[in-house]
């Protein structure tokens, strides 16, 4: 009986709520415009992935601090849903309405963005890409992408493997979830520069995730009977995972089997350094400086290069990423 | 769990006719895969360097535990005619606050792995009460309800930990996913403990019954004098509680919260587990059992899935194939095709009527 007004004065208050919600946004909008005009502030909207692991909060947060207003831009930092490719196009779809001066997108998935970026380029919008690429690879439709070379960085750690390894070896590769840009480039460059006396036993996905790499590597394991000599994370936390797995098994990671990762966070290099990783490479998330000359280009007027790779180093001993530890920001 | 007091005997007599014979069936035709693979599959050895027992048996139990944690709290909810989406976020929200805890205090103490579980159970509650009250009193649907939950409590989880995957120290807490009592994995002796008690409570006292009435009719158990409000708070803190503990067994397992991927679409298999243990999803009557052995279930398919090395990119189609299967078998009519067709007169007026 009391629940229908009790009910109705609750969704009373949840309408005006959205209603509210929905004017801040109008009024938000209105005055970015004003300021747009004024000229004082450039207004970047950045379709970002938000949290996801160590490198994506590093390369995030130097992009937003990049972009300060102390700079002259204004940036609406807009992060996926659960790295949910729809709530990135409608984040997309309403920069675009908003008429921001540019825009940095670091996509969830690779397929997906023609009709989103035609219509950025209908506005005049310049489109930046940040780390991720989209496929297929139309250069017509965005500025630039700037990203450091993902093949390149796993073809490293495949020469380093096979340096290690001139006997052979078996290994493992722990990817990310399939489908990824990234996850296929790294592929590629490992897959193209490994050398054929290392055996491919098993290529699995998990999900960039430190606790689903621990349990997928340890049933790897058990499957091949601890004959494994090698693994390939293709992020920190996975191998940070797979060296639990590991230590689990009773083995010893660094001796009994080698985790090469990517990405270079500070975690990863504390685990080098306690040789518990043995290789790690370089994804460098730090080039809000090089993203910032590229707009600042693209709103000029001015022709950019499409394809921008940020310089990536990698460490290959412990005594490496001690040195490397102390200066680390991220 | 009712059967649990039972002769071995009358339990498989009884189990032959429930409906989760079909998740055993497929529970023992995917060991029996894993065997032909590796003959030594099922083989229970001591680590020599850990002294504790290994094999992949140990790993299912170890991994089922988290599942059948929230598949249990998500079979009493289901019960209802609700749902809990929440759950996997709770774990989230869960696993921030003990591990944000633990890295602060820094100590690595008993005490500290003690108030980081009591923390992080009673912040579960807490969620869980807010979702029971939306769905007793202020009468939202549970799917809304828990839906908005489960954006809100990831949101929740990254305030926490302030969007940053944090790890934390502990031994006291390791131990819980990572000890063995006796040679047997903790997590899956607790978890078990957590399940008979459970099973208990409700199936010997009335609240089993009041729950399914609930789910059968609400209007009739309101009749007979069954108050929802109670029972719809007590399942959806019961359900958020034990996400909690979920929450706990795996961020301990890597000491780790990870704010984007801790129980990420694990509501998914908690739904998955109850309706492979026979559960409708339409409310009424539940199977706890039945739910333990989804649980136990998806566990094992997704250590198969590895060790078979299925590529990555077929897991999710390998995984929806051997569910729909188990889902088809379950259902009466594909039963009745398979069963010898007696000519009934019932089943063609059905069809005429419906043609």
């Amino acid at each position: 009986m009391f629940k229908t007004p009790r009910f109705r004065s609750i969704a009373g208050f949840a309408l005006v709520g959205a209603v509210a919600l929905g004017l801040g946004a109008c009024s938000a909008g209105g005055g970015d415009d004003a300021s747009g005009d004024g000229g004082d502030l450039t207004t970047i909207g950045f379709v970002a992935v938000g949290p996801e692991g160590g490198w994506r909060t590093a390369n995030e947060k130097n992009i937003q601090d990049s972009f300060s207003e102390e700079n002259g831009f204004e940036l609406k930092y807009a992060p996926a849903t659960n790295g949910d490719q729809n709530s990135q196009i409608t984040a997309f779809t309403s920069f675009i309405d908003e008429d921001v001066d540019a825009i940095l997108l670091s996509a969830t998935e690779a397929t997906g963005w023609e009709s989103i970026l035609e219509r950025a380029k209908e506005a005049e919008i310049p489109v930046v890409l940040l780390d991720r690429g989209i496929e297929p690879n139309d250069t017509e439709l965005y500025t630039s992408h700037i990203a450091p070379d993902n093949v390149g960085i796993s073809a490293s750690a495949a020469e380093w493997a096979n340096e290690q390894f001139p006997d052979g070896a078996n290994y493992v590769v722990l990817e990310g979830p399939p489908g990824l840009s990234v996850v296929n480039d790294r592929n590629k460059g490992w897959d193209e520069t490994v050398a054929d006396n290392l055996t491919k036993l098993e290529s699995q996905s998990a999900n960039w995730s430190t606790e689903e790499a621990k349990s997928v590597f340890e049933t790897i394991l058990k499957a091949n009977n601890n004959d494994v000599q090698l693994v390939f994370a293709q992020n920190d936390e996975m191998g940070l995972g797979a060296a639990l797995a590991v230590e689990e098994a009773g083995l010893k990671p660094g001796t009994d089997v080698k985790i090469i990762t990517i990405d270079g966070t500070k975690a990863a290099l504390e685990a080098l350094a306690a040789g518990r990783l043995s290789f790690v490479a370089e994804y460098n998330p730090l080039f809000g400086d090089t993203a910032i000359d590229v707009v600042k280009s693209a709103l000029a007027g001015e022709t950019v290069e499409s394809d921008i790779v940020v310089p990536s180093v990698t460490f290959d001993s412990p005594e490496a990423a001690t040195t490397a530890l102390p200066d680390r920001q991220y | 769990m009712s059967n649990t007091s039972s002769g071995a005997a009358s339990f498989l007599k009884t189990s032959v006719k429930q409906p989760y014979i079909w998740a055993i069936a497929a529970l023992v035709l995917l060991l029996i895969i894993n065997l032909i693979k590796d003959p030594t599959y099922l083989g229970i050895s001591v680590n020599a360097v850990t002294g504790d027992l290994s094999g992949n048996l140990i790993d299912i139990l170890r991994a089922s535990a988290p599942i059948m944690m929230i598949a249990v709290g998500m079979t009493l909810v289901i019960a209802t005619r609700g749902i809990d989406l929440s759950v996997g976020s709770v774990m989230a929200v869960s696993g921030a606050v003990s591990m944000e805890f633990m890295h602060d205090a820094g100590d690595g103490s008993l005490g500290s792995a003690l108030m980081a579980i009591a923390l992080a159970l009673g912040i579960s509650a807490f969620l869980g009460l807010i979702n029971g009250v939306l769905v007793s009193i202020v009468g939202l649907q549970p799917f809304i309800t828990t839906l908005i939950m489960m954006l809100a409590g990831r949101g929740l989880a990254k305030v926490i930990t302030s969007g940053q995957n944090t790890s934390a120290s502990n031994e006291f807490f390791r131990w819980i996913a990572n000890g063995t009592v006796l040679g047997f994995p903790v997590v899956f002796v607790i978890g078990a403990v957590i399940v008979a008690l459970v099973a208990l409570l409700v199936r010997r006292s009335a609240l089993g019954l009041m729950i399914e009435s609930i789910g059968i009719n609400p209007k009739a158990a309101r009749m007979a004098g069954i108050r929802p409000v109670g029972l719809l708070i007590f399942v959806y803190i019961l359900s958020a509680v034990l996400a909690g503990v979920a929450g706990i067994f795996s961020t301990a397992s890597v000491m780790t919260v990870e704010v984007a991927k801790t129980g990420f679409s694990s509501e998914m298999d908690a739904i998955l587990a109850v309706v492979i243990g026979g559960t409708s999803l339409a409310g009424g009557k539940f199977s706890l059992t039945g739910s333990v052995i989804g649980a136990l279930l998806i566990a094992t398919l997704d250590k198969t899935i590895v060790f078979l090395a299925i590529p990555s990119s077929a897991t999710p189609a390998f995984k929806a194939i051997v569910i729909v299967a188990i889902c088809l078998l379950q259902s009466q009519r594909v039963r009745a095709l398979f069963s010898q067709r007696r000519a009934r007169t019932s089943t063609p007026r059905k069809e005429a009527v419906s043609a």
